[in-house]
């Protein structure tokens, strides 16, 4: 049996969302303007969405490109990183290139991307992929940084060769950090995938969107809306699980995300 | 010394950039991509060298910078009040706590539309949809930062009679300095990004609007020109703020 009070922290989220989703409903309500539908109507109208074949086939291949940027930008970034955290010589190569390219909107690179590769999946992809990117690198480079001396001293003292000594003692040493910089990587991709999409206006859900917003389909605006929301969120909260499976050993340092985009 | 190992750094690091841009003069002169995909480098920063003594690129400029600046301020203050009120005060923490684990994971692009539909075409959608975005990585750092404040300090200050208020304002907002800086750096990194893209969504001025404008009459030239502004303007950012730390942080520990 869980007390009243644990049982209210893990239904706080819950509660928030139906919280905002009635600020939504008396907003609406107050405003009473055509473009702004109510809450009701917005979910009402989310199961036409899901129900009609071709959304949902455009929803499901949004999210595929979404999982091959992300799993190919964590592959490449965290070696990357890792390496940038504990040698000085790739780090001052790296960091500048790094800082140009930081500010750089990723998802606006893609008229550019179009131009050479076409509007297909590899355009999309790249681009999630070089969104990605750039925050796992940080925080595997800030995590490699922070391993403490003395565990690479021993390991070397064993006989630990140097990548077997990233390998084995930097890598789970900078886990946590790692995967502070996975998650906000993974709001990142949604993010840079809605954006492409909407430029790149093909297929995807930032495509039903933005479409429908053109189109003045109020309801299916704010629907997808909720629909996009509810993948942040719920995508967030798997990683979450499988991050406090990975790292129990260590107490979360933000348990809440800092998104980029 | 120090500084002699520095310049070397700075010069290592100038490398890949140096190559980025070798590579990319090589594949226009070798002629694997062709000059209307890929025009060369030194025609690109010829064109923003012209551009920008002009008067209408600067308009664009001062009317990015305009949003991103607003949107920026907005989410300091609210950032770091919100942030310092939840860790001073439970109540606001039970309802800042959840309201934040679910807006923070939210892209607040796909709020776009909502806010172009409610506050119209105008600044005011861009301003807040970057308000929105670089809010919680300052918020969240105010508030660890916050926390994070030893509690021997707030008593040495109770101790000596500072009322509470006053310890807020002079013990626990210097002491979380260095982590709210941090959070407000990423925020200006991701005001630089969330700027461009709104512009780029609908806009009729600023950089973003620029890079699309030209991507529609595949003028490839005068799609680079705004990118790399947009990166010189973070960089300057950047560096500005940077300043403004070691200002603010004088007499820290190194950090």
């Amino acid at each position: 049996m869980m007390s009243p009070r644990a049982m209210l922290t893990r239904a706080a989220p819950v509660l928030a969302c139906l919280g905002l989703l009635a600020v939504w409903q008396l907003a609406s309500l107050a405003l009473n303007n055509d473009s702004f539908p109510t809450a009701i109507e917005a979910i009402r109208a989310i199961p036409s969405i899901l129900g009609d074949k071709e959304s949902l086939i455009n929803i499901l291949a949004s999210l595929r490109r979404m999982a091959v940027g992300f799993s190919l930008a964590v592959a490449l970034s965290i070696p990357l990183g890792l390496m940038m955290g504990r040698s000085r010589a790739v780090a001052s190569f790296f960091n500048p290139l790094l800082m140009v390219i930081y500010p750089v909107p990723k998802a606006a690179l893609m008229p550019i991307i179009m131009l050479w590769l076409g509007v297909g999946d590899i355009a999309k992809t790249l681009v999630i992929f070089l969104g990605v990117s750039l925050p796992v690198i940080y925080h595997s480079f800030e995590g490699a940084k922070a391993v403490e001396e003395k565990m690479l001293w021993s390991g070397a003292a064993m006989g630990l060769s140097a990548p077997q000594r990233l390998i084995r003692i930097v890598l789970p040493a900078a886990l946590p950090e790692i995967l502070t910089g996975c998650r906000t990587g993974l709001v990142l991709a949604l993010i840079t995938m809605i954006t492409s999409e909407m430029i790149a206006r093909q297929s995807g859900a930032g495509n039903i969107l933005f479409n429908a917003l053109d189109m003045g389909q109020y309801d299916t605006v704010f629907a997808m809306i909720i629909i996009v929301g509810a993948m942040g969120i719920g995508l967030d909260a798997l990683f979450e699980r499988m991050r406090a499976r990975l790292v129990k050993w260590s107490e979360p340092q933000f348990d809440i995300p800092l998104s980029f985009s | 010394m120090k500084t002699r190992a520095l310049t070397s750094d700075v010069l290592f690091g100038l490398v890949p950039i140096a190559l980025l841009i070798a590579v990319w003069q090589a594949l226009v002169s070798f002629g694997y991509a062709p000059v209307t995909l890929l025009p060369p480098p030194g025609l690109v920063f010829a064109r923003l060298a012209q551009q920008l003594v002009t008067g209408t690129f600067q308009q664009e400029i001062a009317a990015t910078l305009f949003r991103l600046f607003a949107g920026f301020a907005i989410a300091v203050v609210l950032g770091v009040s919100i942030g310092l009120a939840a860790a001073a005060n439970p109540a606001v923490n039970a309802v800042v706590r959840p309201l934040v684990r679910v807006l923070a994971p939210l892209p607040k692009v796909a709020l776009y539309p909502a806010l172009l539909l409610l506050l119209g075409f105008g600044h005011e959608s861009k301003i807040t949809l970057v308000a929105a975005d670089a809010l919680f990585p300052i918020l969240l750092s105010t508030y660890y930062g916050a926390s994070m404040v030893e509690q021997k300090l707030i008593w040495s200050a109770m101790a000596a009679g500072t009322s509470p208020r006053e310890i807020l304002f002079k013990v626990v907002l210097p002491a979380a300095m260095p982590s709210i800086l941090t959070g407000c750096r990423i925020g200006l990194v991701i005001s630089c990004i969330v700027v461009f893209l709104a512009e780029m969504i609908t806009s009729t001025d600023g950089l973003g609007h620029l890079l699309v404008t030209a991507a529609r009459t595949f003028q490839a030239v005068d799609m680079f020109v705004p990118l790399i502004t947009i990166s010189l303007l973070g960089l300057i950012l950047n560096g500005a703020l940077e300043a403004l730390r070691s200002f603010l942080l004088r007499g820290f520990p190194e950090v």
